[in-house]
């Protein structure tokens, strides 16, 4: 329960799969609640005793159904249900009984379609909702008006019913547009960090070479400490180790025979298979999301600038306030991109220079908006044979770039 | 968390900020139209109508004003949420006593969904308090709001229940739909920091291979010789040579005050700024430079969803339980035997970032609890096969 406490509270921390999870569970805690006082209530329902009996007896089944699905994992398949579920309960006290709290439901029906945050949800059951709420306030409202009521008071019920309904549709697009784009700028980026720890794997793979060290994988120590650990935890969360031996041992067979071969073995069980497949993310041979996780770890160990500002600006309009610092900036960069290298070649060796043509390329591309405003990019091809003049030919005099 | 991504993603939140501002206003508008045209229609008396138009063109002016003010100095974004959140409801209990219907009660709830469209924490917090204390008031103080025809009992316990369960679901809502928000600004802000990290780490990495540095002097002699005949391209003085020099004693780390005494026209903070076009060290040029030469050889292709498969974790939904297992053992082993180039962590800071930092959900619930509750065990474990070397 603590732990579930503080993954509500962090919730901001999990990915979007194990926030619908949370938000499932939370939805129906809060729809066991409701059901279990929808016994006492439907009491007082117009409906006859057996009606009674069935609808309750049907909300246990489905409750129960629900539960399955999410110990299958099928959260989608549960989400929809609970939604479901809610129009049941709101139609059981709609049509049970003519107060002011049955029209409240409408409200708690459309709060747990919001909190699930599906434009399409919204759409269908939303709309269904708001129907079902109009029809209750036009056909009860007798059970909704005070003795002296103010004029036309059942249009103040259904304008604030749409307008709810409304404002949190426009909340739900906002944030469907908004979480595409900054989903569009986190993939970006995320592919050009991949990138760097591209690079920067096969600078680890050089210094290792250099210091005449086995591969991680291939080193016996290594082996046998994971070995333990992995014991270790397994025995504790199953209270059974050693079949965790056999996925290692199939961990460092991917790394020793390569998943290609893996998938083709006719005499590889389907689920052997999936697991080598899994497991191929994460090993030490090349960059793979174990490397990443291991540069990202240890990058937090890095003496970096003190933050400010201008930490994550790129924008050379940012970064120089005038022209002239600008055109230095150009240059400087220019330069850097001619002379330095930025990634492996064809042959896989840390020796990438770029070209002139891919420098044209680049500075043609739509990403280049990202680091220079469209005058200094039409400066420089406009200057263009003064650039390679000056900082080009010497370069492929020297042999250094093409 | 890193504690330098805390500001970008408050500037993040703050982007956005203005937009939901505007929404607001909107928002704000449309519901005094209609109310006034309620009022007029259904002949309400003029002095609550005019009563009612003021306070709702007090709220509206002072949004106006907010978002005004708020492009020069953003904490006034900030201060709307919460008076325009107050505003709101100010208005909606005025219209509750003027309208003194049950059907008005349910403004209330516009107020709450005009307050959440802002999603923040605070304002959320605010939200909810005053609507609790709104409809808490109007049940003890005011049951003749909801003295309906049939009232009964079991109508009253239903009031009260179902709007304490409506107020519920709300919050629950609203808390974990900010937090899913936060999920995408902390990303991002996590992905720019690991983005500045990564470079700095390739720097090292690349000095440390290529074991040559940029040649500064190279850069400047090129880059004056080519502003040079730019400059005499544009039959000018060459307006580059001052500063070029300036950034070149920069580069070449010479004392603040000797550059200071050779260029008197320039400050302390010039200085400070100029340092980001410096292309040498880790300076932002080179950081610019870098990321560009990236960014040219990546294939930044169609934008994939925020799916469990981009995000980098050892905790994926359909990973079977000894695969997570295995990995984290994996990770927690290359952490401790270490990997040449790589800093190195010590002992009290990995168990400090594995477990109260977002890698703590980066791992199974099941077996991150395990290390937290046995760390000791594990560095034992380490101890006695890696030697006491590994005791760092």
């Amino acid at each position: 329960m603590k732990t579930f406490f503080r993954r509500i509270q962090d919730a901001e921390f999990l990915p979007i799969g194990e926030v619908r999870k949370l938000k499932v569970i939370l939805v129906m805690a809060f729809l066991l609640l409701i059901t279990a006082a929808t016994i006492p209530f439907s009491i007082y329902f117009a409906y006859p005793d057996y009606v009674t009996i069935i609808v309750l007896s049907s909300f246990v089944l489905v409750y129960g159904l629900m539960i399955a699905l999410l110990r299958m994992n099928r959260v989608t398949a549960s989400t929809q249900i609970s939604i479901i579920y809610s129009i049941g309960l709101t139609l059981f006290y709609s049509q049970g009984t003519s107060s002011f709290y049955a029209y409240l439901f409408f409200y708690i029906t459309l709060t747990i379609i919001i909190f699930y945050q599906d434009f399409l949800s919204y759409l269908s059951y939303g709309l269904l909702i708001l129907a079902l709420g109009i029809y209750y306030i036009i056909s009860h409202q007798e059970g909704l008006a005070l003795a002296v009521d103010v004029p036309g008071f059942m249009y103040i019920y259904i304008f604030t019913l749409v307008l709810f309904y409304l404002i949190f549709f426009a909340q739900i697009l906002y944030n469907e547009k908004l979480h595409s784009d900054m989903n569009d700028d986190w993939v970006k980026m995320n592919q050009v960090i991949d990138k760097y720890h591209d690079d920067i794997t096969t600078y680890l793979e050089l210094l290792r070479k250099q210091a005449k060290r086995e591969p991680l994988h291939e080193e016996r120590v290594f082996q046998k400490l994971v070995g333990e650990l992995a014991v270790f935890v397994a025995e504790q969360v199953k209270d059974k180790g050693k079949d965790i031996m056999n996925v290692f041992d199939l961990y460092l067979y991917v790394h020793e025979r390569g998943i290609e071969k893996i998938l083709e073995n006719e005499e590889i069980s389907v689920q052997m298979k999936r697991t080598a497949d899994r497991l191929n993310h994460y090993l030490f041979n090349r960059r793979t999301d174990m490397y990443s996780m291991l540069i990202n770890f240890s990058s937090r160990f890095l003496e970096t600038e003190k933050y400010k500002p201008s930490r994550y600006e790129y924008h050379i309009q940012h970064l120089a306030q005038y022209h002239d610092e600008q055109l230095i900036a150009f240059v400087m960069i220019y330069q850097y991109l001619v002379r330095e290298v930025c990634g492996v070649d064809a042959w896989d060796q840390m020796n990438k220079v770029l070209t002139i043509d891919e420098i044209d390329q680049l500075f043609k591309s739509p990403e280049i908006e990202a680091f220079f405003s469209p005058q200094l990019i039409a400066l420089y091809f406009e200057n263009r044979d003064l650039f390679i003049s000056h900082f080009v030919s010497c370069l492929v005099e020297k042999g250094g770039t093409s | 968390m890193f504690m330098e991504i805390e500001d970008y993603r408050e500037d993040l939140e703050i982007r956005h900020l203005r937009t939901k501002n505007h929404f607001v206003l909107a928002l704000l508008t449309l519901m005094m139209i209609l109310t006034l045209i309620y009022m007029l229609v259904s002949g309400f008396l003029l002095y609550h109508t005019l009563a009612l138009l003021i306070g709702f063109l007090i709220v509206i002016m002072f949004n106006i004003a907010q978002l005004a003010y708020g492009k020069d100095i953003y904490q006034f974004y900030q201060l709307n949420k919460y008076i325009t959140t107050m505003g709101v409801y100010a208005l909606s209990i005025a219209i509750i006593f003027v309208f003194q219907s049950p059907s008005a009660i349910t403004v209330l709830f516009i107020a709450y969904a005009i307050s959440a469209f802002y999603q923040d924490l605070k304002v959320m917090f605010i939200n909810n308090f005053l609507l609790l204390f709104s409809a808490l008031m109007l049940m003890v103080n005011f049951s003749e709001y909801l003295n309906f025809q049939s009232s009964n009992t079991e109508t009253e316990f239903g009031i009260a229940f179902f709007l304490v369960a409506f107020i519920s679901i709300l919050t629950i809502s609203s808390f974990i739909i900010i937090k899913q928000k936060r999920f995408y600004y902390n990303q991002i802000a996590l992905s720019r920091e690991t983005e500045f990290r990564s470079i700095d780490l390739l720097i090292d990495l690349e000095e440390q291979n290529h074991q040559k540095r940029i040649d500064i002097d190279s850069y400047y002699k090129k880059a004056q010789d080519f502003f040079q005949e730019f400059s005499e391209i544009l039959k000018l003085d060459n307006p580059f040579k001052e500063r070029m020099g300036l950034l070149y004693m920069l580069e070449k780390n010479e004392p603040v005050n000797r550059i200071l005494d050779r260029y008197p026209h320039y400050t302390k903070e010039d200085l400070e700024r100029m340092e980001d076009l410096l292309i040498g060290g880790k300076h932002k040029l080179r950081k610019v430079a870098m990321k560009l030469g990236h960014t040219f050889t990546s294939e930044v292709g169609k934008a994939e969803l925020f799916s469990e498969q981009q995000f980098k974790s050892f905790n994926h939904p359909n990973d079977a339980l000894d695969v997570k297992i295995l990995l984290f053992a994996v990770f927690y082993a290359a952490l401790k035997r270490g990997i040449a180039g790589l800093p190195l962590a010590d002992k009290a800071a990995m168990r400090r970032i594995l477990t109260s930092t977002d890698y703590y959900y980066y791992v199974d619930p099941k077996v991150i609890d395990i290390y937290e509750k046995n760390s000791e065990v594990f560095d034992e474990i380490c101890e006695d096969i890696l030697g006491r070397k590994a005791e760092r």
